[in-house]
């Protein structure tokens, strides 16, 4: 058991990082090799400037509210509750100073960016059930859904367990110990695998692990392409 | 399908991919959101008429052959191998698409789906499975080309037997030629369509402007683009650039055919004359006083139908209500947003394929007849050769009760 741990919690972890990174750059230079079309592909009116509203189509997706307002508001609490925990994860290797202009514990929200994020992970998959997303549906659409589904079930378990049940056993500082040792390449788990809550942590970096191996070739590639997509329709 | 046709096929397919397209190809995520963007699938409720569902028959062959985890997971994204059965779904994609660009100002990520149909569409000409209509339309336009000192005389022949249509609708002076060629230097080469509908009002109103203008030999149609044949597209749209460049013009100005502006304007690169369209000079006639019309000539309610290529894709939006302005009191419009207004269900081709495309048409199109109803209106102008036939056709099957018109037709028949 200590080595499918150590497995899961090292050398995967080490892996799907160089995956993930050697990935997304090798998708991004494979496209800037191709060559660039030469006709516009701009929809009118343009608005400028046009750097801005690409951003705005992006950030705030005005024709996703107009089209479907209810998606709307869980692709906005999704987005925004991804960049939460992003900055948590952070400061779960260091704090800094800037995320704490409004003080708070480690992670954000108190439990309730997991839990945002989790209802909004509900929806996007039940949506998948109604007729005409079912239909325009592919198995990668469920299993990244179901993949995180499961990475935010078990990461926020972690959290309320943390927060909500005054479970000391595995405390922020232990997190920060594991973190920062995998990032100095001297990796050291014996912090984050004395407790009985150990077994949590690993299915939950074992979900996330797979999530970003596939990211690269999967669907999540949006995450880069939107804001040059957006920016070619404005012009 | 045998493997150097599939060699073939793949190659046809990965020449389309540029950083643009391969982008729409990666970014999809099957949120749904185009679905109720479309006219088809508004008229005709199938999963299959979903401008996502039409991008993925492409992406599917884009993951088998481009993707490696086509290669290496293919049933995660139901990635497709190119066989007749792929043939088969691309034809039915592309061509219930009329690339009217509606889905693309509903995506959130910006994809054109048009550009994606364009994959699928030479993919068919590669395999010789294109509409055959098309493609020797297309043709008949390139020969004309390669032969036009054997036609001039015929065309010039023609030409004069519609100069007294042209005097009638506005008198000039007897030595002036109603309908001018050839001429060196002229300020508007004036492309036209295959048809004296689309030269006379137009001489007409470019001799009232007191314009020095030319009329060019060929049509402005281009329907290598229909067909999605680069090769000839280019082919046909080189006659006019050429001819243009041959008389030394100041500017080319397309008839009322949203394709056939589209193209030059965008696909032609940078050239030593300007390109407007037929509306954007009647309108600036208006603005420098060069013309006059009567308003409220026409009586009853006027709509406006912005026909895709020229509005929403080529942004000529406020021209033709300023224009409408100026020949009636009584203007409705069809849409709150007119980049929002439903495509006529008969761009792509879809029209040049007269009836094999008819029944899918008119069904395709009921939301497009609802749109126009609802505005009570007795004339349904349009500025489009493509948009006027489907409309009118629409008109035959759904009873719509209007006539429909041509703007330049219109302002022919007001100037004062």
């Amino acid at each position: 058991m200590d080595t499918l741990n150590y497995i899961i919690l090292v050398p995967m972890v080490y892996f799907s990082f160089a995956v993930f990174v050697a990935g997304v750059l090798y998708r991004i230079a494979a496209i800037l090799k191709k060559p660039s079309i030469t006709i516009p592909l701009n929809v009118y009116p343009q608005k400028k400037p046009a750097w801005l509203h690409a951003l705005a189509d992006t950030f705030l997706m005005p024709a996703v509210f107009k089209a479907k307002p209810v998606m709307w508001f869980f692709l906005i609490v999704f987005h925004a509750s991804i960049f939460l925990l992003i900055i948590g994860h952070i400061e779960l290797i260091h704090s800094f100073s800037i995320f704490q202009i409004i003080e708070h514990d480690i992670f954000l929200g108190r439990g309730f960016v997991g839990l945002t994020l989790f209802i909004s992970l509900l929806y996007f998959l039940f949506r998948r059930f109604s007729s005409n997303a079912r239909n325009l549906s592919v198995p990668e659409d469920y299993f990244l859904l179901i993949l995180l589904l499961l990475t935010i079930i078990l990461g926020s378990e972690l959290d309320w367990a943390r927060t909500w049940f005054g479970y000391q056993e595995m405390t922020v500082d232990g997190y920060q110990t594991y973190l920062k040792s995998m990032l100095l390449f001297k990796p050291d788990i014996s912090d984050v695998t004395y407790s009985g809550h150990t077994f949590m942590l690993v299915f939950h970096v074992f979900f996330a692990n797979l999530f970003i191996l596939f990211f690269p070739f999967s669907k999540m590639m949006h995450a880069i392409f939107t804001i040059p997509l957006n920016k070619i329709r404005r012009g | 399908m045998e493997e150097n046709l599939r060699e073939k096929l793949l190659k046809a397919f990965e020449g389309k991919l540029t950083k643009t397209i391969a982008m729409y190809l990666e970014t999809c995520s099957r949120c749904g959101i185009c679905t109720t963007s479309c006219h088809v699938f508004n008229s005709m409720p199938r999963p299959e008429y979903s401008p996502a569902a039409r991008a993925e028959v492409v992406r599917r062959l884009y993951k088998k052959y481009f993707k490696l985890q086509g290669k290496f997971w293919p049933s995660l994204g139901e990635a497709k191998p190119l066989d007749d059965t792929a043939l088969d779904d691309l034809d039915r994609a592309a061509y219930s698409c009329t690339g009217c660009r509606r889905c693309m100002t509903f995506c959130p990520f910006g994809i054109d789906t048009q550009q994606i149909m364009s994959i699928a569409k030479l993919i068919l000409v590669a395999a010789h499975a294109e509409p055959e209509i098309l493609s020797m339309l297309a043709d008949v336009s390139i020969s004309k080309g390669e032969s036009i000192d054997l036609i001039k005389q015929g065309f010039i022949d023609g030409l004069e037997r519609l100069e007294g249509e042209v005097v009638e609708k506005w008198k000039i002076d007897a030595e002036k030629i109603p309908i001018p060629t050839e001429v060196q230097e002229a300020d508007i080469l004036y492309v036209a369509l295959a048809g004296a509908h689309s030269i006379i009002p137009s001489a007409a109103i470019f001799n009232a402007a007191c314009e020095n203008w030319t009329l060019s030999f060929f049509e402005a149609v281009n329907f290598g683009a229909f067909v999605g044949d680069p090769g000839k597209t280019r082919l046909i749209m080189d006659r006019i650039i050429n001819e243009a460049n041959r008389l030394n013009v100041k500017e080319v100005c397309i008839c009322e055919c949203g394709t056939a502006f589209r193209v030059l304007k965008q696909m032609s690169g940078k050239q030593s004359f300007k390109i407007s369209s037929i509306t954007e000079v009647h309108a600036r006639y208006i603005r420098e006083k060069r013309i006059k019309l009567e308003k409220n000539r026409f009586k009853g309610i006027i709509t406006y139908h912005d026909p895709c290529q020229i509005a929403r894709n080529a942004g000529i939006m406020d021209e033709p209500r300023y224009i409408i302005k100026h020949l009636t009191d009584n203007f409705t419009d069809l849409s709150k947003k007119p980049e929002e207004n439903w495509c006529c269900g008969g761009g792509g081709g879809l029209v040049a394929m007269g009836q094999d495309s008819h029944d899918f048409r008119m069904k395709s199109s009921k939301v497009k007849a609802d749109q126009v109803k609802a505005t009570h209106a007795s004339i349904l102008v349009t500025a489009c050769e493509n948009c006027h036939s489907q409309l009118s056709d629409l008109n035959k099957y759904y009873k719509m009760g209007v006539e429909v018109k041509f703007l330049s037709s219109m302002v022919a028949d007001s100037l004062i």
